[in-house]
């Protein structure tokens, strides 16, 4: 585990296959294909699709998992009838959804209309090429991943309203300019946030972060922060209690009302992308990633890809927060949503980066211990 | 006690977000390990082991059969003791009931038993009442679905099975709407021909001689066959049939003088 990573692996399997291919053909072609760079090429896009595979079958279990738990949430079981227990429903609403006619409003913006939820879609999946899953998951060292992360998190208000806009309908402007004035107004929190743990952290690098946490987990020292954070992903995910931009009462479906199809499934896909995001997000910066407490058995976390698998865990307990938080509170208003982003998130996350600041000077805080000190 | 504005505020950090995490994390846990509802096709409530836990206002647990006695499910029908009257089909306000041949009558005259097209049937229970020999009665089965619509007429072989499978019947019939008329006969009309006694289902008409009249001289006398029919009515269901087998129309409905 510790040696091979990802793109490792991808490069090996690459190197493997243009080989095989390579050996049954003439010369001049042969000699092409074990060229170091088309082995990269292929190797990247083997990783890609190795990328791609798993985040998405993740978010279609992140969709059943919010189903069934929902369900129990409101005394329903969820879906129960295809596959068990309904693991593959998403699976046939997806193929359903396929199917579908797509069409466009006759005055609506050819160019935006595709475009929009297209780049949504797009911008969404590349996150997952800068987040680390586990130690070997990425293929190198990003020095700043976490802005990184932040800075393709933050286009999404942008294409919301290049589609709310391009679709030339009262309710998807409404809601494009809500999603537009909530993402803005809940981006200053986050960022705050995550200053604090910068702070702690020393690095604006996800695997150092990570690493940072291995003894101490950034969640108790950072407990406003990890509270902002989360406030703020609610908002920015648009999920209840600050789904306002698709308020289902008021706005049909909010930004994507003249959606149908497959356009529709690329943002319901990408929505649950950018929760699936947050979740990671949440499990990074506050829950110690992929690493787990000196107490837990060294048999549950030494076995191969255990870090996957505690992270993914973690993440879904994580989404599971989400979902708790969308059964119980009712949808709030716009003005008390940019209430609560500007006169409460933004003090808040201002008293966290002070807290962090008292960490790394103090090291020590009641019922956390003494944390030790930077790099080590 | 009336909640103020300010309870109600949903930014409100304890009555806002922490009071209904707390309630909603209550029902979730009740609703993971006793959950309200069943997985209908698979669980049912006649299942023994539900019969305990869901109880109706009354506190008497459903259970097995615990549709009502007198509920009006499918049809089971008796082919055996069916006597092919049509009164099963004269009944039906839907027209769902049609007469169709089964196996074992003779060739000539083929049995026929009703067969129900469920897709119709307004399960109203007005063919049980009017069949006159018990043949045709509703049972408390109540699960109809198909996933073809043909499969929603169930022919007479068919009702027969559910019949075999001696699921609870309802047992309330309800007295026939009064027919207490009789069978009469235009004795000038007839001609004696013996339909009415060929198709009567219960064979209640018997064909008696008549005297044959002495002809005045200078009168023709009718051509016809010198008997004519005589109904038990104590035997009669009041079908109806031999009226309208009559050629004459010579059976009418009415009542002795």
């Amino acid at each position: 585990m510790s040696g091979a990573t990802l793109y490792s692996v991808s490069a090996a399997l690459s190197a493997l296959l243009l080989g095989a291919v390579a050996s049954i053909l003439p010369a001049p072609v042969n000699a092409w294909l074990t060229s170091p760079d088309v082995v990269t090429g292929l190797a990247v896009l083997i990783f890609s699709a190795i990328l791609l595979a798993a985040s998405m079958i993740n978010t279609i279990m992140l969709i059943w998992f919010e189903r069934k738990m929902l369900g129990r949430f409101m005394d329903r079981r969820g879906a129960m009838h295809v596959g068990y227990a309904g693991l593959l429903q998403n699976f046939a609403d997806g193929l359903k959804l396929f199917r579908k006619n797509t069409f466009r409003p006759r005055e609506a913006d050819s160019l935006g209309f595709y475009a929009g939820p297209t780049a949504y879609m797009v911008t969404s999946m590349i996150l997952f090429g800068v987040l680390p899953i586990s130690t070997g998951w990425s293929s190198g060292a990003l020095p700043l991943s976490l802005l990184l992360a932040l800075a393709i998190f933050s286009f999404a208000p942008l294409f919301i309203f290049v589609s709310a806009w391009s679709s030339n309908n009262k309710y998807s402007l409404i809601g494009g300019m809500r999603s537009a004035a909530q993402m803005i107004a809940y981006e200053v929190p986050i960022l705050l946030a995550v200053v604090a743990v910068v702070i702690v952290a020393g690095s604006f690098d996800l695997n150092v972060i990570v690493n940072e946490q291995q003894n101490y987990w950034f969640w108790a020292p950072l407990i406003v922060a990890l509270i902002v954070f989360v406030a703020g992903m609610l908002a920015e995910m648009e999920r209840i209690p600050f789904d306002l931009p698709e308020a289902e009462a008021e706005l049909v479906e909010g930004w994507n009302t003249e959606y149908g199809g497959m356009l529709f499934a690329f943002f319901m896909l990408a929505d649950y992308v950018r929760a699936l995001i947050g979740s990671i997000l949440v499990v990074l910066l506050f829950l110690g990633g992929w690493t787990m407490p000196s107490w837990v058995p060294s048999v549950a976390t030494s076995f191969p890809l255990a870090g996957i698998f505690w992270f993914m865990i973690k993440t879904y307990l994580v989404f599971g927060l989400f979902i708790w938080i969308r059964a119980s509170l009712p949808r709030v208003r716009t003005d008390q949503l940019l209430r609560v982003g500007w006169n409460r998130m933004i003090p808040l996350a201002l008293l966290s980066i002070v807290l962090a600041a008292v960490v790394v000077t103090v090291r020590c805080l009641p019922l956390v211990g003494c944390v030790p000190p930077l790099g080590g | 006690m009336a909640a103020s504005p300010a309870k109600e505020n949903p930014t409100n950090p304890v009555t806002g977000v922490v009071r209904p995490l707390a309630t909603a994390a209550k029902q979730f846990t009740k609703s993971l390990f006793r959950p309200s509802t069943i997985v209908y096709p698979y669980e049912r409530l006649e299942d023994p082991t539900f019969r305990g836990k869901v109880a109706v206002a009354a506190g008497r647990p459903i259970g097995v059969g615990d549709v009502w006695d007198n509920y009006r499910g499918v049809h089971a029908l008796n082919i055996a003791t069916c006597i092919s009257c049509n009164l099963c089909a004269f009944s039906c306000p839907d027209i769902c009931i049609e007469m169709v041949t089964v196996a074992g009558g003779d060739p000539k005259h083929p049995k026929k038993c009703p067969q129900i097209d469920y897709g119709k049937c307004s399960y109203c229970g007005f063919c049980s009442d009017a069949c006159p020999e018990g043949c045709l009665t509703m049972t408390t089965r109540y699960e109809l679905s198909v996933t073809k619509r043909a499969e929603m007429v169930y022919p007479p072989e068919r009702l027969h099975e559910v019949f075999q499978r001696k699921l609870p019947m309802n047992p309330i019939r309800l007295e026939r709407p009064a027919n207490e008329d009789n069978i009469l006969l235009d004795a000038p009309l007839c001609i004696g021909c013996n339909a009415c006694a060929r198709d009567c289902p219960t064979k209640c008409i018997t064909m008696l001689d008549v005297a044959k009249p002495t002809p005045k001289p200078g009168e023709k006398l009718p051509r016809r066959i010198w008997k004519e029919p005589v109904v038990n009515d104590s035997d009669c269901v009041r079908c109806g049939t031999c009226i309208s087998v009559c050629p004459k129309e010579c059976l009418f409905w009415g009542t002795h003088k």
